[in-house]
């Protein structure tokens, strides 16, 4: 397969503007496969921001794909204010004890410091790289967990939804003390040069009720989106698992982007806020990623592109979340490689989908 | 306080699905004091509510919060009348339940959400808890007599550890002993298929549905 006539850069300059491209911006929600490129285990990266920003930037140019996203796990805001995240030595990270127990003890939390703290530094040392290396052909960003999430890993998941409905001021209380952290450290990642990439995967109608959502998580990504706009910066957020109930209001937060999971449907995403957000999304990276064929990821991304193209605010083809490790190269490029013979204008050959529908 | 048996169950299923933990607690000690049968107040009492939220929570009225405090009201009366339940009800051999979060993971909601629903339909469940090695199952399993092991992940990374236990079976000629269902969020029926489980559900309700399948009991 041809490579590709523009950078990243020019891709969602002209995009942006109407123009004409080479083809759809294509992004596999490429994490802690990057170690695979450069034969480094996961654990590696931990408090190693030159190896982080060495895998990353390599994975882009070995695939070629459109934003890098300088990310790990989701626990690094949490673990900046205390939380106990396990390092296995070969897979990606996972919550070993919230930061703190009870509701009494939500006033000994403080915000991070994001050059202190944990393994911020090293995440934005990774930034700072990233830019340095590629950052004039490339989009990078920087990952940034959501309030509500972050205070989910600060007192636990079901501590915390059972307090929405018992002691609300309790949980305005852990996202704010989340939020300002969570402030602190976009600012850092502006400073590098990156730009916050918004995750709140807690938010999904999977764990809570879009009225939660509206009370919780909301006004929180809302000024957190506020602040980055005020960068002049465009914002992508991401919530993982089903989020149709949401989509009016994950608008409202002000992102610009809506990264849908492949719980929710593109077509109804389109229908329903295409002419408010753009989309990207959502070919599965279980099934399809890591477990599918190159031409069954072929199908997916054509049927995303079918479904998505004409999205009045533009759409970015994805992969549903972020993909698992063990994702083979082949299956990436595999999701470029349709991306590019699909083209632009987008052209989708229908002979070639009757003979595999038949 | 409810005049008679039928409202006095009524109140306790209400109680559920109000999540009210006190009134749920407070109505068993009076079926308690009333010696109403404490396996009757528990059908049709506490069983039916928690039914009635996994209801709610499949239409999508009810979310995982909301379940929780439900589940917690329904404890809260379990609690109180398990003690007097007849020794013939207490003992009776119940289809056994095996669960826990596959090794690497900690994302415990959801297998917790299978465990309250399968209690609530009556099915005796061991939960190990989160991050469980492969061999803890298998070996939970045998020396609990279980006729199901019920798998959970959340992650992608820790899906091969779900694979892990259908060798270990394998391996240790115990595979046709056991039943083995996996559910979690990047888990599919292909993937069920493919690692030769028995089953899966996408949801709580549905996790509740398979057993009973399994279990030879209508649904």
């Amino acid at each position: 397969m041809s490579r590709d006539c523009m950078t990243p850069v020019q891709r969602f300059a002209a995009y942006g503007r109407g123009e004409a491209i080479d083809r759809l911006p294509c992004v596999p929600i490429v994490g802690n496969t990057a170690a695979r490129i450069v034969g480094a285990k996961v654990a590696d990266f931990r408090g190693n921001g030159k190896l982080i920003a060495d895998a990353q930037v390599a994975a882009y140019r070995r695939f070629g794909y459109d934003v890098i996203r300088i990310f790990t796990d989701l626990y690094t805001q949490a673990e900046a204010m205390g939380a106990r995240v396990h390092y296995p030595d070969d897979e990606t990270a996972y919550l070993a004890a919230p930061a703190i127990e009870s509701i009494e003890q939500i006033a000994s939390l403080h915000p991070v410091d994001p050059h202190k703290d944990g393994n911020l530094p090293a995440h934005l040392e990774a930034m700072t790289r990233a830019v340095d290396a590629v950052g004039s052909e490339a989009v990078v960003t920087g990952a940034l967990t959501g309030p509500f999430t972050t205070a989910s890993f600060l007192i636990g998941t079901e501590t915390l939804v059972r307090l929405m409905l018992k002691n609300p001021p309790a949980v305005h209380q852990l996202c704010e003390v989340a939020l300002q952290g969570a402030l602190t450290y976009a600012k850092a990642i502006l400073d590098t040069g990156c730009t916050p990439s918004l995750t709140d995967a807690m938010c999904s109608t999977t764990v809570i009720s879009p009225r939660q959502f509206r009370e919780f998580g909301q006004p929180y990504l809302a000024r957190l989106v506020e602040y980055i706009h005020s960068h002049n910066r465009s914002v992508t957020l991401h919530i993982c698992g089903k989020t149709r109930a949401i989509w009016e209001q994950m608008c409202d937060t002000g992102a610009d982007c809506l990264s849908i999971d492949n719980a929710a449907d593109l077509a109804e995403a389109k229908a329903m806020v295409g002419h408010r957000a753009r989309l990207m999304g959502n070919v599965s990276p279980s099934e399809i990623m890591l477990q599918g064929t190159p031409q069954q990821i072929r199908q997916a991304v054509r049927e995303c592109v079918r479904k998505t193209h004409d999205n009045p605010k533009g759409f970015i083809v994805a992969s549903g979340c972020s993909l698992p490790v063990e994702t083979p190269f082949e299956n990436i490029d595999a999701m470029l490689d349709a991306v590019r013979e699909i083209g632009w204008p987008v052209h989708i050959e229908e002979e070639v989908e009757a003979a595999w529908r038949a | 306080m409810p005049q008679n048996e039928t409202e006095l169950f009524q109140a306790l299923s209400d109680a559920v699905v109000g999540m009210d933990e006190d009134r749920a607690r407070e109505l068993s000690i009076e079926a308690v004091d009333r010696g109403i049968d404490a396996y009757t107040a528990i059908e049709r009492g506490l069983v039916d509510g928690m039914g009635r939220a996994g209801e709610l929570f499949e239409s999508e009225e009810y979310f995982i919060p909301e379940l929780l405090l439900c589940s917690d009201a329904m404890y809260a009366g379990l609690d109180i009348l398990r003690p007097h339940l007849k020794v013939e009800d207490a003992n009776q051999r119940r289809f056994k339940i095996v669960i826990g979060v596959v090794e690497g993971d900690t994302h415990d909601i959801g297998k917790n959400l299978v465990r309250i629903m399968l209690e609530a339909s009556g099915f005796d469940v061991i939960d190990l808890g989160r991050d469980i090695p492969a061999q803890r199952f298998v070996d939970t399993a045998v020396s609990e007599n279980a006729d199901v092991i019920a798998l959970s992940t959340l992650m992608t990374t820790t899906m091969d550890a779900m694979a892990e236990v259908v060798e270990k079976l394998q391996t240790s000629n115990l595979r046709e002993r056991f039943k083995v269902i996996l559910g979690g969020g990047p888990i599919s029926p292909a993937f069920a298929k493919r690692i030769h489980a028995d089953g899966y559900a996408n949801s709580a309700p549905n996790a509740v549905k398979l057993v009973k399948q399994l279990a030879g009991v209508p649904a």
